[in-house]
């Protein structure tokens, strides 16, 4: 076992990873280009789900990953942070209606409850919902959580102080080359046993993954408090054009700049809307196209939207991998140098429970997850960059 | 959609000026104000059938002229609209509450003149009802011609106390009393300067002339140290520089700590004769000097937009004065420099009141070495989160943490606020009334 690891990266995956380390007495240094949250773990939609995962190894991963909230909710780490909740996925047309049958029986097949809800109960029990609404199914045992609230309170169990505004700009490599020692950054060397890269879209510079990681831009909308509206929601509300969207559905490409509608019922009484995925444009800022698209098919779905105010629009980047699968795991040949990045919108669910996995690799353990799918030497061309 | 050469945002002296200046030059303009009437906060009109407060002739010449360039510029107002920022394919969003729609507008330069807001520093019972700003109480004057009703206790530092204290006895309800942290008439102080600017030595002389003739107590050299629930209105402890207390029973209470630039949130300057728009600040929006230097700042505003869209170079006296203007603000900021030492502020005091978030929760939040950066305080504090975006709290927290933190990076209320739109929360009907200019989203 190691007794100190080098993170860079203080997103969800990169906090994860400090919290695990530290439970186990290993001593972490966790760097960041800017601090804990600065980018896509910042300004995610938060979804702890497995509602919109793709069958196979994602939807097994998300499972285990909303167990794992479940668990940390109980121990103390995440109270207060997970808000339990079911997923509802909402179908208007008919095609809609056919690719939501289509997913519910694969989300049975992987075990996930799912009850499906026809129109005639859509209209009775959930009022809330546009009267245009055809099938709903409800995806039960899910939640939300915020990243960055997340992130902090992992930070805040691990106990370490982030080096903020320090990028690691190179990984050392030892005189043999065979394993890393460490990783330098503008304020100096730092040396460790092992070192674990999640920093997002910076991964690709360090580990030579240009034209592999690929920016995602999304963007989001939070209302003000509604506490009435809010609380006749019984849970997310997520349109199936989000499956059709985020590709989920094989043979369908995803547009350019597609629009995935969620509206989240949040704690504070607020909505969270989200979103888009855009393979282009600035990944801070947002147009007024985009979000009142956002707006008009949010009050589409939920017509008591229209009363209300939003507050506050934001953005963000995804690291999206070109394969649509995150990659985690050992780095070629070097025995403690790991990576655990390109999660694209799933990083919350999914963060997590791979940092726990990964911290049992780089202690020599098996991970309890199955991380064969997710392998890093599926891209020939990763390397530690010069 | 509108299209112009400028847009300018808000219509108070600094926005009239610029608005003026940029026809002048040949620039087709347009104005949003937020109101239904022009003037701003300083040349605030009264509502319709009111007789306005006396004001002093040189204020009534210098809004008569200012108004009536206005009317004769070929500017195109549009009132009731909210300015909602700069979105990222370049167009200035506002949001027309008259219509109830988010409006775009394809304006080559924009030039932002949103004013000044007024400082209050947190103490307990400072978000007690009944309690407002100094300058709001002001305002409220002019629209409606009287002064607001009951005792009223003014407290803080700075000039504007002793001209609002004045304009409330000239119309017939004198303050309680002015409790002040500076001392402006200890020994000492002559040799300031104050002869940079002579009109404010005649302004100051008659706003002293009424306060006293009113018999308004001037207490200098102390602070107002908390306002409490009391069975006939509010209680406020007074302390005195030599730590006397005292308590004032009172129905109301104005707190004033000078003024900063109403820039929360505003997009960033952008100012080079490449940028898609052109973004520029005016007035006390971009240095908080008072209304006469905002005239002053507009026409320069308007003349470096004109150059830079190519409408050729200009001068004006604005330069001159603009410096007369800011060394004569730096000998008032000497004159009523505190005299006393800040007081303790208990841990219970609200910070931010949109989430309900007080001094304590911060201090928790900053304890121990990680040193959490502001937006991270935002996130996790709730801090400028609410629906003020951080208007009354951004500033504030980013000054308790930057002293709760000795030899950290200072921060800023930008590091928590950012820049970003909307500015205001906006209603999302106007949002989907949009019209869409670009190929639908999918």
């Amino acid at each position: 076992m190691p007794s100190s690891v080098i993170v860079a990266g203080a997103g969800i995956v990169g906090a994860a990873l400090a919290y695990f380390l530290s439970a186990r007495g290993i001593r972490v240094e966790l760097f960041d280009e800017e601090a804990p949250a600065a980018q896509a773990s910042g300004a995610a939609d938060g979804a702890v789900s497995v509602a919109s995962k793709r069958p196979g190894a994602m939807m097994t991963t998300a499972l285990a990953g909303i167990a794992l909230y479940r668990k940390l909710a109980r121990d103390g780490v995440f109270a207060d942070l997970f808000k339990p909740r079911s997923t509802f996925l909402v179908a208007a047309s008919d095609a809609e209606c056919e690719v939501l049958e289509a997913h519910c029986a694969a989300l049975s097949g992987a075990g996930v409850r799912v009850t499906k809800i026809d129109r005639a109960t859509v209209a009775e029990k959930f009022r809330v919902l546009s009267p245009d609404v055809g099938m709903a199914a409800e995806v039960h045992d899910e939640g939300h959580a915020i990243g960055y609230q997340i992130v902090h309170g992992l930070l805040r169990a691990s106990g370490i102080a982030v080096r903020r505004r320090e990028k690691v700009q190179r990984i050392l490599v030892s005189s043999d080359g065979t394993c890393v020692k460490g990783v330098a950054t503008a304020k100096g060397e730092y040396t460790a046993d092992a070192v674990i890269i999640a920093s997002g879209l910076g991964s690709a510079d360090l580990l030579g993954l240009s034209g592999t990681l690929i920016p995602r831009k999304g963007q989001l909308l939070v209302t003000e408090r509604a506490p009435a509206l809010n609380g006749r929601m019984p849970g997310a509300m997520m349109s199936c054009r989000y499956l059709l969207s985020k590709g989920s559905q094989k043979g369908r490409p995803a547009p350019a700049r597609g629009l995935a509608l969620v509206v989240d019922p949040l704690r504070t009484g607020q909505f969270l809307i989200g979103g888009t995925r855009e393979d282009h444009g600035d990944r801070r800022t947002n147009d007024l196209d985009a979000v009142s698209k956002i707006l008009a098919d949010a009050v589409a779905l939920i017509p008591g939207l229209v009363d209300v105010r939003l507050l506050r629009c934001f953005a963000g980047a995804r690291t999206a991998v070109v394969d649509g699968l995150p990659i985690i795991g050992r780095v070629g040949s070097f025995g403690n140098l790991f990576v655990a990045t390109g999660f694209e919108g799933d990083g919350i669910c999914l963060g997590p429970v791979s940092a726990e996995s990964v911290v049992a690799m780089v202690c020599g353990e098996k991970p309890a997850l199955n991380l064969d799918p997710f392998t890093p030497s599926r891209f020939p061309k990763l390397r530690i960059a010069a | 959609m509108p299209k112009c050469d400028v847009l300018v945002v808000g219509g108070g002296p600094a926005g009239m000026a610029a608005a003026v200046t940029a026809s002048q030059l040949g620039l087709s303009v347009e104005m949003i104000e937020q109101r239904r009437t022009l003037g701003g906060a300083f040349f605030r009109q009264p509502i319709e059938g009111v007789r306005p407060i006396p004001q002093r002739a040189s204020v009534k010449a210098r809004w008569h002229k200012l108004s009536a360039d206005m009317s004769r510029a070929p500017v195109r107002i549009h009132y009731g609209c909210v300015f909602l920022g700069v979105d990222s394919d370049g167009f200035v969003l506002f949001e027309d509450r008259q219509v109830g729609e988010v409006v775009r507008c394809a304006a080559r330069a924009v030039i932002i003149a949103t004013g000044a807001i007024e400082k209050v520093h947190p103490i307990p019972g400072w978000d007690r009802p009944g309690v407002s700003t100094a300058g709001g109480l002001q305002v409220m004057m002019k629209e409606t011609g009287q002064a607001p009703k009951g005792r009223i206790l003014l407290a803080g530092n700075g000039p504007l106390l002793i001209a609002a204290a004045a304009q409330m006895a000239m119309v017939g309800n004198p303050p309680v009393a002015i409790v002040e942290s500076g001392d402006p008439m200890r020994p000492g102080l002559t040799g300031l300067g104050l002869l940079v600017a002579p009109y404010l030595l005649v302004e100051a002389f008659g706003f002293l002339r009424a306060v006293y003739g009113a018999g308004v107590p001037w207490l200098r050299g102390a602070r107002i140290e908390g306002i409490e629930a009391h069975a006939q209105g509010l209680q406020a402890t007074v302390v005195r520089r030599n730590g006397e207390r005292s308590a004032f029973v009172v129905d109301r209470v104005g707190l004033h700590e000078g003024i900063r630039s109403n820039d929360m949130g505003l997009p960033a300057i952008a100012d080079a004769s490449t940028s898609s728009p052109i973004v520029i600040r005016a007035g006390d929006c971009s240095e908080p000097l008072g209304a006469l230097a905002a005239e002053a700042d507009g026409a320069l505003a308007a003349r470096k937009v004109a150059a830079l869209l190519g409408h050729g170079q200009s001068r004006g006296g604005e330069q001159a004065l603009l410096g007369r203007l800011r060394q004569a603000q730096a000998v008032l900021a000497k004159l009523f420099a505190p005299t006393i030492a800040p007081l303790d502020v208990p841990d219970h005091t609200t910070l931010c009141r949109c989430e309900g978030r007080t001094i304590g929760d911060l201090k928790n939040l900053v304890a121990g070495a990680d040193l959490k950066s502001g937006r991270e305080v935002k996130h996790n504090g709730r801090f400028s989160m609410g629906s003020c975006q951080g208007r009354f709290c951004a500033a504030n927290t980013a000054e308790l943490m930057t002293r709760l933190r000795p030899g950290a990076p200072p921060v800023v209320a930008s590091d928590l606020t950012g820049q970003r739109w909307p500015l205001r929360p906006v209603s999302i009907a106007a949002l989907v009334a949009a019209t869409k200019v670009k190929a639908p989203v999918d």
